[in-house]
């Protein structure tokens, strides 16, 4: 793990996404998850929400981007786990959703870094417990 | 009968094969806004792809006649992926699902599910638990 900056309490450069209904559109089919409340009013509001939503695996991938960034090739991924507590809703109005990601090293050890991330959506959090365990790469 | 408590336990057949190509890591990288290098795509599977090679086997739940599921009425609540070890193209994987855990609060469903990811050798590559929660239509 030398190569990381590990300390607890490190703070990772934050990132900010815009997510479009062409967003969704691509993450569907490079996913393959074609629920239709992710690309459909019709079939959301049915379910209650209000609107299309992202999926919650964009989201979580999004929200990796913040550590395999600021981690690099050298780091390995043991897990990444969240909670999906809030939709994200993706309007069709052109301007669509921001997503700020920011994540802190909240553990380490001499085999592994745990990062924390706050991903939040219009001041709100979207993700809980969302916790990223990385190890250094095997030599 | 839809789906009931008495479905944990339930254990499905592996998925067909599937081959992690470097054009389709780079393809999953690019929907996630990363910058796409010319003639070459990520050597390693970003941390999410692992729903890639792990989404034939929640379909194979989804469209099981004896869950009565509808897909449509499908949010996800909780993701956890433990990896032993990357994944990288080349690899050939299957899935294999899990009902490990149904809790039913209504017309809600709550379905927790585990699959596991092997390479050729049968060597385990991660381990996806996931938790959804399905809403039953009134009329259905």
């Amino acid at each position: 793990m030398s190569s990381l900056p590990a300390e607890v309490g490190t703070v990772l450069p934050p990132l900010t996404f815009r997510v479009t209904r062409e967003t969704l559109v691509r993450y569907a089919g490079a996913s393959g998850d074609f629920n239709p409340i992710h690309y459909s009013d019709h079939a959301a509001t049915a379910l209650g929400l209000p609107g299309v939503i992202a999926h919650g695996m964009l989201t979580m991938g999004l929200a990796a981007r913040a550590v395999t960034d600021w981690a690099g090739p050298g780091a390995r991924l043991v897990s990444y786990g969240v909670r999906f507590t809030r939709p994200v809703p993706v309007p069709d109005d052109g301007v669509g959703a921001e997503l700020d990601v920011a994540g802190t090293v909240t553990a380490a050890d001499a085999e592994t870094v745990t990062v924390t991330l706050d991903v939040t959506c219009a001041g709100e959090k979207v993700l809980g417990a969302a916790r990223v365990v990385l190890a250094g790469s095997p030599a | 009968m839809p789906i009931t408590p008495d479905h944990a336990g339930k254990a499905y057949a592996p998925t067909r094969e599937y081959e992690v190509t470097r054009g389709k890591l780079a393809e999953f990288a690019a929907a996630l806004g990363e910058p796409l290098v010319e003639g070459a795509g990520p050597v390693v599977a970003p941390p999410t792809f692992g729903a890639v090679v792990t989404g034939p086997a929640w379909d194979v739940l989804f469209t099981d006649p004896e869950l009565e599921l509808q897909l449509s009425r499908v949010v996800h609540a909780d993701q956890q992926f433990r990896y032993h070890r990357p994944l990288e193209p080349g690899d050939v994987v299957t899935a294999t699902l899990t009902i490990a855990k149904v809790r039913v609060r209504g017309a809600t469903e709550i379905i927790t599910t585990s699959v596991e990811v092997r390479d050729a050798v049968e060597q385990t590559v991660l381990v996806a638990d996931a938790t959804f929660v399905h809403s039953r239509e009134a009329s259905a």
